[in-house]
């Protein structure tokens, strides 16, 4: 009651009202109260230096919980790796060329007698192939078969095997041959379980293959290309792949080796039909490669469409 | 202001005007001054009724009437004429308020709030898909997905807060239908008891004593008839009525009795001539619901805030919608970031959680007797800085009861307490005995049967309300007083008329071997006196001197003073010689001694104050209310209620009283230094608005005596003009308009009528004043409760826009995704939001122990404990209704500038360490998005050469959202924690909030489960997260915690500083 009394003063009382309303150029600057945006240079300068202060705090515990983090992993092998990691245990496979324009997806169409299209893919291919044929200065080792060697060595890809998928031949793009490259992703520490017999399943050509090879020859992650979803057999009858229709287990274990290359597989579409899109699904074959075809949890596989006109 | 009326006509206007209407007045020579002004001033109050109702019903002659309506006053309507009626004029009930149709109101729910804001996003969803849909062969249904899910969203959140709104309306109509209504009625020759329902003009009805009146009627046949006229006119005296016409205007007369107003005493016969919306009290109800009301300032709030929000989504939304198209984004991306940036702004789940919080304080509130109608409502009394209190029912026990007696030349209290817990007296004195024996035996009120348990106090009474007051007190003070009557003989009765306005009766004596009668009589002080020659003194009986005299004009005039009805008491033992044992007294023919009687003494009585509303007005005081008195009544009582409950603070003085005091006239007296007035009804007509706004602006302690309904609402819109949000209680239909009018209308739940509840947007179910101090209490503390629970929402908001932000402006992969972001606003902050409405006040800690500088400065964490905190709820002036809202500026700067940004924080920095451990440092991912986002893509480098699948990399992608989500909830402890006090410390406010806690435990439960529960990746794209994974956010969690508390800790070291001024919300 007492504050009610002493709030009165006079025996008065008053209520809250309104503010006055300002006008808009009132709002931003007012002359009466020397106030821009409603607050006087010294309020806001007041209320900057609080948030440049509490802002440079807070960049400073983020700062310091970033360094936290990067000392606790390494630069040269993820903390988390195989089964612990996201990137799990099962590799898709990667294909070149890829335009960097991501919205043409995964397209590659173009016209071999028109300069400027075939031109646009040889590129991106010697762009890719850059890193496999300058290899000068770097410690590398021609492996084989049979051959051991230690975890750490690079092995060669020798780009001279691509037999008519060459740059000389223009990766087969000026002939409407076109060539595309496959890789199969890189997983740190993966060791691949290859099969070295043909099994059900995999394709007549493929078991064919496999079934040609020397036996000692047989430690390959076998591939193969195919219509996708079994679409157009009859196209992928004259298909050929170099060096051979596998990437040979003598490269793997990747362990981010300075200067490690992927092996290759060149796949050449000899025989591609004009100006109607192919849909090619190619797939990795071995123990460890779990296999799924469908568009919204493919693994064990890649799609791309060519289109030549 | 004019001198005439009120305090200045002497204490005796008082006594006089406290009487009956009906002429029980003691003291002829002011009849006719009080009642002069009286009927003016009503004429003039109820002007505007007056003009629609245009009647001569009660004017004709009776054989017209029956014509008119083809009825007979004996065998009334025939059935098939009532059919006809019935048929044509519809049911006699008051047509309910025009009700918004159900579909709109629905409509409301489905499109009001932040749901058009959804709707955008949702077709803007639909439209992107099927976009998407007409131009790939395989389009992602994820933009699909979402327009589902946001559709879902905002058509059940409708759903919920529509079936929310329906519910609490439906209370309303459990109570109106509570106590049907029936009727007596003569139908061809035959009493039917009907539904009053089914009345029709023109039937005849027959009312008694405790009757509502069905219908207007005009009486044709009365015995003691009299009606309580209260809810009509605000007169609280039953008013007398017969067939006799004596009135042109048709509420003054007496052969009219109205729709629901209460028959007293007696019964009547009488013929309906208007029904349901065409009865008096059906006009007054629709002059109320002809008000608009206006928006209740929680609505208010409510709106600014979601102006708010929405102006921020739209100008983020549009710009960076701008800014993507700048960074050569497709369009389509544009579209899809702007959907983003309004699902991550819109708290979706928190106009649902607001509904909810209202809804649990309705029900606390509705469990301590406050009903409330309207959900909003329950914040309005929180807010409200002026209360109009109807006088009757509300401040009062509406219950007549002895407060004081005069014998033995003194003045002694009696109880009117409701528990009979005050003062006793000396129960064995001659006098008293006298005084009882009286008060007694010239008594015509009996007990109602069949109250056995009811305590004395409650029990129903037929008769008079002073002579109910007079059996209970004398039941209370001697035991059975039927017994005493039978004991005593009632030989004969003289019964109260207006010509003696004395009542005397004639016993045997209770003493078998005394042969003489007992002449017991008690009537008007003034009138007794006169009959009197002697006075019964200390058990000595004395010549009524000059002297003696002059001690019962001191006493009659100071109960008068107090606003009691003052009654004189005598008696005298007839000589057994003129009088012996079977003498034949004659009542009309007066053959006994009514003069040179015995005088005894005075009781007085009064309506008295529940006991608990002086407490109440002090805490509404001291809580910054101002109350005012707003009642029917007359002046003297008014003011003598109000200074008994502090409405009128003691040592207050009004104009008239420093007049008095300086003897001076009343003219002289500046206005200004009288804090309180009391103004009557007449004076107020006279009044212009700016002299009105002068009384209301210049006094604290007001009172209004004889308003009619009109000057109700007046008085509430010059309160409301000078900036108020005001609460106006009141019991009957004169009070509806104003109750309609103001920002929260209190009806009565006992006493008050269907028409002020249903203008009301509360019921205090037991009738009782201090129900609303509880109100105040709830309503302010779901206010800060709700500052706080949008202050917890909101801060979720800069994790929940920051992640879409990074991902245009820096073009790293999204950390957070747009169900993510429902999954927190709609689950795991609903239950944490929704438990800060149970969160306690905070404590008023002013109240211990004082600060001791020397040892605060050796133990400064002890000192925390002592700091000056937030003051009691209810020791604080009202809200400042324009510039303290319910979001205000630093709520924003506290929850999205300061809080949010430590949240963000959190949230990136378990992104990164995901993305890092995972092979992605935070370098590569710069730059990397439209890479991330390609499927084409299904070999992306990271930083340790692997090689990463589209799959895979989405998973990663996912577990990124689950992860920022996971440290959303982490850092949402922290701020749900410091959330619950806005400038106490944590430790004094304990972490006794059940609620909270448990929901501090649910938020979590829910998120693990969100995380692990198999089948989430597949539903809602969740993952499970490593256990290490949780702990990245702890830090900032904990950087929350203790910046808070810091803050808060100078909040309460620098009360009113630089960072109270723009951190205190």
């Amino acid at each position: 009651m007492s504050k009610n009394n002493a709030k009165g003063g006079k025996g008065e009382f008053e209520f809250p009202q309104p503010a006055k309303k300002q006008t808009f150029s009132q709002m931003i600057y007012d002359p009466q109260d020397g106030t821009f945006f409603g607050r006087t240079g010294k309020n806001w300068s007041q209320l900057l230096l609080f948030y440049t202060i509490f802002y440079i705090v807070l960049a400073a515990l983020f700062t310091i919980c970033m360094q936290g983090l990067l000392s606790t992993v390494s630069d040269t092998e993820p903390k988390w790796k195989l089964h612990d990691s996201l990137i799990g245990t099962n590799p898709g496979l990667g294909f070149r060329p890829l335009s960097e324009q991501t919205e043409r997806g995964s397209v590659i169409s173009f016209d071999g007698r028109k300069q400027a299209e075939s031109d646009y893919w040889i590129e991106l291919i010697d762009d890719f192939l850059r890193d496999y044929n300058h290899t000068e200065g770097r410690e590398m080792k021609h492996c084989g078969f049979g051959q051991t060697h230690d975890p750490t060595d690079v092995c060669v890809v020798n780009t001279e095997l691509f037999g008519s998928c060459s740059r000389a031949n223009n990766y087969g793009y000026k002939t409407n041959q076109p060539c595309i490259f496959l890789k199969l992703n890189k997983i740190y520490g993966w060791v691949p379980e290859v099969f070295d017999e043909a099994q059900k399943g995999m394709p007549e050509d493929l078991r064919t293959v496999i079934n040609d090879t020397k036996k000692e020859e047989r430690q390959q992650i076998w591939v193969s290309c195919n219509g996708h979803l079994g679409k157009d057999k009859e196209n992928f009858q004259n298909i050929r792949y170099f060096p051979s229709q596998g990437f040979p287990s003598y490269y793997y274990p990747f362990l981010n080796q300075g200067g490690y290359l992927s092996p290759l597989v060149a796949v050449q579409f000899n025989s591609p039909p004009k100006g109607q899109m192919l849909d090619v699904e190619c797939r990795a074959w071995a123990k460890n490669i779990h296999y799924s075809g469908s568009a919204r949890d493919r693994m064990g596989s890649v799609t791309f469409q060519i289109i030549v006109d | 202001m004019s001198a005439q009326h009120g305090r200045a006509d002497s204490y005796r206007v008082a006594t006089v005007i406290a009487t009956d209407d009906d002429n029980r007045t003691a003291d002829g020579q002011y009849k006719s001054r009080r009642k002069m002004p009286a009927k003016v001033n009503k004429k003039e109050n109820l002007d505007d009724l007056k003009q629609e109702l245009d009647i001569d019903f009660h004017k004709i002659s009776p054989e017209e009437l029956y014509q008119r309506f083809q009825t007979h006053p004996e065998n009334g309507l025939s059935h098939a004429k009532a059919k006809e009626n019935l048929e044509r004029d519809g049911p006699n009930a008051l047509t309910p308020p025009k009700q918004t149709p159900e579909w709109v109101k629905f409509c409301k729910n489905l499109f009001g709030g932040f749901a058009m804001l959804l709707w955008i996003g949702a077709i803007l969803c639909f439209v992107a898909y099927s976009i998407q849909a007409s131009t790939s062969e395989e389009p992602a249904d994820d933009n699909l997905y979402l327009g589902i899910v946001l559709s879902a969203v905002v058509i059940v959140t409708g759903i919920f807060s529509y079936y929310q709104e329906s519910k609490s309306s439906k209370i309303m109509e459990s109570f109106k239908n509570m106590v049907p209504q029936f009727a007596t009625v003569i139908r061809e020759g035959e009493k039917l008891t009907l539904r009053a329902e089914d009345l029709v003009l023109g039937d005849v009805v027959e009312v008694k004593f405790g009757d509502r009146i069905p219908a207007d009627i005009r009486i044709i046949e009365a015995r003691t008839f009299k009606v309580d006229n209260s809810s009509l006119t605000g007169e609280s005296e039953p008013q007398s009525r017969g067939a006799e016409f004596t009135h042109e205007n048709p509420l003054e007369t007496k052969n009219l009795a109205f729709f629901s107003t209460n028959a007293v005493e007696g019964t009547a016969k009488g013929v309906v001539i208007s029904c349901g919306d065409h009865t008096v009290m059906g006009r007054i109800a629709g002059l109320a619901s002809g008000l608009d009301t206006g928006e209740t300032p929680i609505a208010k709030e409510i709106h600014h805030f979601i102006h708010l929000i929405t102006g921020v989504a739209v100008f983020l939304g549009v710009t960076f919608f701008v800014i993507a198209f700048i960074l050569g984004y497709h369009w389509l991306d544009a579209v899809i970031f702007l959907i983003g940036i309004i699902v991550a702004n819109v708290p979706e789940g928190l106009l649902a959680t607001v509904t909810v919080c209202l809804t649990l304080t309705a029900k606390r509130m509705a469990s301590k007797n406050c009903l409330v109608k309207n959900l909003e409502a329950v914040e309005t009394l929180g807010s409200t800085s002026t209360i109009c209190s109807d006088k009757t029912g509300t401040l009062t026990q509406n219950r007549m009861t002895v407060a004081h007696m005069w014998f033995d030349n003194q003045i002694i209290e009696a109880d009117t307490t409701e528990d009979q817990s005050g003062v006793q007296y000396d129960r064995t004195s001659p006098g008293f005995k006298a005084l009882s024996r009286i008060a007694t035996l010239c008594n015509r009120a009996e007990f109602k049967g069949g109250q056995d348990g009811v305590p004395i106090l409650k029990k129903e009474v037929s008769g008079d309300a002073s002579e109910a007051a007079l059996l209970k007190c004398m039941e209370l003070a001697l035991g059975d007083v039927m017994n005493i009557r039978k004991r005593n003989k009632k030989i004969a009765e003289v019964p109260f008329n207006s010509t003696n306005k004395y009542q005397v009766s004639i016993h045997e004596c209770e003493d078998a071997n005394d042969p003489r009668f007992l002449l017991v009589m008690k009537g008007a002080p003034e009138r007794i006196l006169e009959r009197c020659s002697t006075i019964f003194i200390n058990g000595k009986e004395k010549v009524l001197d000059e002297e003696m005299k002059e001690a019962f004009n001191n006493a009659y005039m100071e109960l008068g003073g107090l606003g009691e009805r003052v009654l004189g008491f005598c008696d005298f033992m007839l000589p057994s010689d003129k009088y012996p044992s079977g003498f034949k007294f004659n009542t009309d023919d007066i053959n006994f001694p009514i003069d040179n009687l015995r005088f005894v003494g005075l009781m007085s009585m009064i309506d008295p104050p529940r006991a608990a509303v002086p407490d109440a007005v002090a805490k509404c005081r001291s809580a910054g209310i101002k109350v005012i008195m707003v009642t029917g009544d007359h002046p003297i009582t008014a003011k003598a209620i109000a200074k008994s409950v502090g409405i009128i603070s003691e040592g207050n003085e009004t104009v008239e009283d420093i007049a008095q005091r300086l003897n001076i006239p009343i003219s002289e007296v500046n206005p200004r230094e009288a804090k309180a007035a009391v103004v009557h009804g007449a004076e107020l007509r006279d009044v212009s608005s700016d002299q009105l706004d002068e009384i209301l602006r210049y006094h604290t302690e007001i009172v209004f005596a004889r308003t009619s309904p009109q000057q109700k609402l007046i008085i509430v819109e010059g309160c409301q003009r000078m900036g108020a949000i005001v609460a106006v209680t009141g019991d009957g239909v004169n009070d509806s308009p104003a109750l309609k009018k103001a920002d929260i209308g209190v009806a009565m739940g006992i006493a008050g009528s269907d028409v002020s509840k249903q203008a009301a947007d509360m019921i205090l179910l037991d009738d009782n004043f201090a129900s609303i101090v509880t109100g105040v209490e709830e309503g302010r503390l779901i206010f800060d409760n709700l500052k706080k629970s949008i202050a917890y929402t909101l801060t979720s908001n800069i994790p929940e826009i920051s992640p879409f932000l990074a991902f245009i402006l820096c073009d790293i992969p999204l950390p957070l995704g747009t169900v993510t972001i429902l999954c927190i606003d709609l689950g795991t902050d609903m239950i944490p939001a929704i438990s800060l409405a149970y969160e306690g006040p905070e404590a008023d800690i002013m109240k211990r122990r004082p600060r001791n500088p020397e040892i605060d400065n050796l133990v400064p964490a002890i000192s925390l404990a002592y700091e000056h905190a937030e003051a009691d709820i209810m020791k604080r002036p009202p809200r400042d209704p324009f510039n303290d809202k319910l979001v205000n500026s630093r709520l924003i700067s506290m929850a999205y500038g300061q809080i949010g940004m430590i949240q963000a924080a959190a949230g990136f920095f378990v992104y990164f360490v995901i993305m890092a451990e995972n092979g992605f440092l935070p370098r590569k991912l710069f730059g990397i998005r439209k890479m991330w986002d390609s499927k084409a893509v299904n070999d992306l480098t990271d930083s340790y050469g692997q090689e990463w699948t589209y799959r895979d990399r989405k998973t990663l992608e996912y577990t990124c959202h689950t992860a920022f989500f996971i440290s959303i909830v982490v850092v949402q402890w922290a701020d749900l924690i410091i959330c619950k006090t806005r400038r106490n410390s944590i430790f004094q406010q304990g972490m006794r909030n059940w609620a909270l806690n448990f929901g501090l435990i649910f938020e979590t439960v829910l998120a693990a489960f969100l995380s692990y529960c198999p089948g989430m990746e597949k539903g809602l794209r969740m993952y499970p997260l490593k256990l290490v994974w949780w702990f990245p956010a702890i830090p900032f969690a904990l950087a929350i915690f203790i910046y808070d508390e810091t803050r808060r800790f100078y909040l309460r070291r620098n009360p009113g500083g630089w960072l109270e001024q723009e951190t205190y919300y």
